[in-house]
């Protein structure tokens, strides 16, 4: 098997052997979560990634994982439920059930800040803003429903834990309240640039992009809003109205973004490589390509390791085989091409080494069942 | 099994709040003035006749008529592909270069437009060739663009 021998890829992890639709870290990044069909699937990284847990209770495919700052995984599915893990002594993970009241798949989950409640999207045109009542031993869900016309396939909350933003297929870019009475303070929205009051599930701002909004993450310290969307473009909204934009530099879109530091944002998607913007308050602009395939190029390869070439020379018919099936299957015309870490689709990013709000690690999954650690 | 897929959910909830065509209408596209676009239309059809092509391309890849409703959309269509087949093979190249990237994407709109119906059709050696120089020029982006932008020529 070919792989990247790009300077940026730290490591690749290849854990399964489907697609990873989102994955996770603990706050001090010694476990790993992943989604893999209809279970979550839970591994100790250290020494050796060693899977510890089997999250299976949902019955659909597993559309998010997040970690709390407390450890507690939440899964959502298509299956129209949440779960809340709770990490057990023992080592295994205890289930809550969270009543969404949702007709339709959940594609997106988010804790706050606080670990104290998260926002599921979903595509009842829904966002449930779900908390843990004492009294009732239960998590309760609030809905946010309006003016959401379709399904919400990405969410991020503010630092502040009351501004949360959205992105839809309806071609907009929302930032909601999830203010919940009891939970949050006044105090930490007081002075905030987006507006005086947040009752909850009122729309503070929303950006029409036109076209599908794929994930989003707020820069709080900036109070702004990095979006992408499924017409290839990269675009930041702040708390004026204001939106800059630009496109991505092979024309296709991107399915995930992670703010780097206060002047970089990573983007990652169709195209299996990341690309890094450069953003100031006046534009943004397309940096760098990371682990960008040389496309056929030669480039000078080592020796290979597993004594493939003698293999292919000895038998011919197995090489034609080969050459016919990587074409075939990868659209590959030469076995000699140089290949990104992700073979598929990247589709989300999470920070995997940061200090102070500067990431130099950064971890993506894709739809090839790898994750994979750039170092930035 | 219940063919489930079929089901129609929202009717068990009456609080679901149906989706009416009119929800998903871009909120920026105003009505324009058929009067104008006619105008447009005429100007067009000069520059054409007079074999200013850059002139023509420039004015109809500037201010498509996004709001206008389909008979006019039609009509400027057809002056449209009445300029594009008026360029020569040889010359398709440096006219889609002078374009900016915003005029590129409307340029490819008229493009699958023109693939779309059967006048278009007959001309599709012509369309074609635009859309292999437009793709050489710009790359995938215009298309990308044309995928999913929801305003229409």
């Amino acid at each position: 098997m070919s792989f990247s021998q790009d300077k940026s890829v730290a490591s690749v992890l290849k854990l399964v052997k489907a697609p990873i639709y989102s994955h996770c870290y603990s706050a001090d990044r010694s476990v790993l979560a992943i989604s893999c069909d209809k279970n979550c699937l839970v591994y100790r990284l250290h020494p050796q990634p060693q899977l510890i847990a089997t999250l299976a209770d949902h019955d659909k495919l597993v559309t998010a994982v997040d970690i709390s700052i407390h450890g507690r995984i939440v899964t959502c599915s298509q299956d129209r439920n949440a779960y809340v893990w709770e990490p057990m002594s023992n080592g295994s993970y205890k289930p809550t059930l969270v009543l969404l009241r949702i007709n339709r798949a959940a594609t997106s989950v988010s804790w706050a800040p606080s670990g104290y409640k998260f926002a599921v999207g979903s595509s009842a045109r829904i966002i449930a803003v779900c908390y843990y009542e004492q009294e009732n031993n239960w998590w309760v869900s609030k809905h946010i429903k309006k003016p959401i016309k379709s399904t919400v396939t990405c969410l991020s909350w503010h630092e502040n834990g009351v501004l949360l933003a959205s992105g839809s297929t309806d071609g907009y870019m929302r930032v909601f309240s999830g203010f919940i009475k009891g939970l949050d303070s006044k105090e930490v929205v007081a002075g905030s640039p987006w507006g005086d009051k947040f009752p909850f599930g009122s729309v503070i701002r929303e950006f029409y992009q036109g076209s599908y909004v794929h994930d989003l993450q707020w820069r709080s310290n900036q109070e702004r809003v990095a979006f992408v969307a499924h017409d290839g473009t990269l675009n930041i909204a702040d708390s004026q109205g204001n939106i800059i934009s630009v496109n991505s530099p092979d024309g296709l879109p991107f399915q995930a973004l992670l703010w780097v530091n206060d002047a970089q944002i990573i983007c990652g998607g169709y195209s299996c490589h990341p690309v890094m913007f450069a953003a100031d308050f006046q534009s943004v602009r397309f940096l760098k390509d990371l682990d960008k395939p040389n496309k056929g190029g030669n480039t000078p390869q080592s020796t290979p390791a597993d004594g493939q070439e003698e293999e292919e020379n000895a038998f011919s018919g197995i090489s034609a085989l080969r050459k016919f099936k990587e074409l075939d299957l990868k659209g590959k015309v030469t076995a000699d091409e140089q290949e990104s870490a992700h073979e598929n689709t990247i589709v989300q990013f999470r920070p995997y080494a940061e200090s102070a709000g500067n990431v130099s690690q950064v971890s993506s999954c894709g739809l090839d069942g790898k994750i994979v650690i750039y170092a930035v | 099994m219940e063919d489930w897929r079929r089901i129609d959910i929202d009717a068990f909830d009456p609080e679901s709040g149906r989706l009416t065509a009119q929800d998903l209408i871009p909120p920026y596209v105003q009505q324009t003035d058929p009067q104008a676009v006619q105008q447009q239309i005429s100007q067009l059809k000069s520059f054409a006749t007079s074999g200013d092509i850059n002139s023509a391309l420039q004015l109809a890849t500037s201010d498509p008529p996004y709001g206008a409703d389909d008979s006019t959309k039609a009509l400027y269509f057809r002056a449209v592909l009445e300029t594009l087949t008026q360029v020569r093979q040889a010359d398709i190249a440096n006219v889609v270069k002078q374009l900016q990237p915003q005029q590129q994407d409307v340029l490819i709109k008229y493009l699958y437009r023109g693939m779309s119906i059967p006048e278009g059709q007959r001309q599709g050696g012509i369309l074609l060739a635009w859309f292999e120089k437009l793709t050489q020029v710009a790359g995938v982006q215009p298309v990308m663009h044309y995928l999913t932008d929801r305003r229409t020529v």
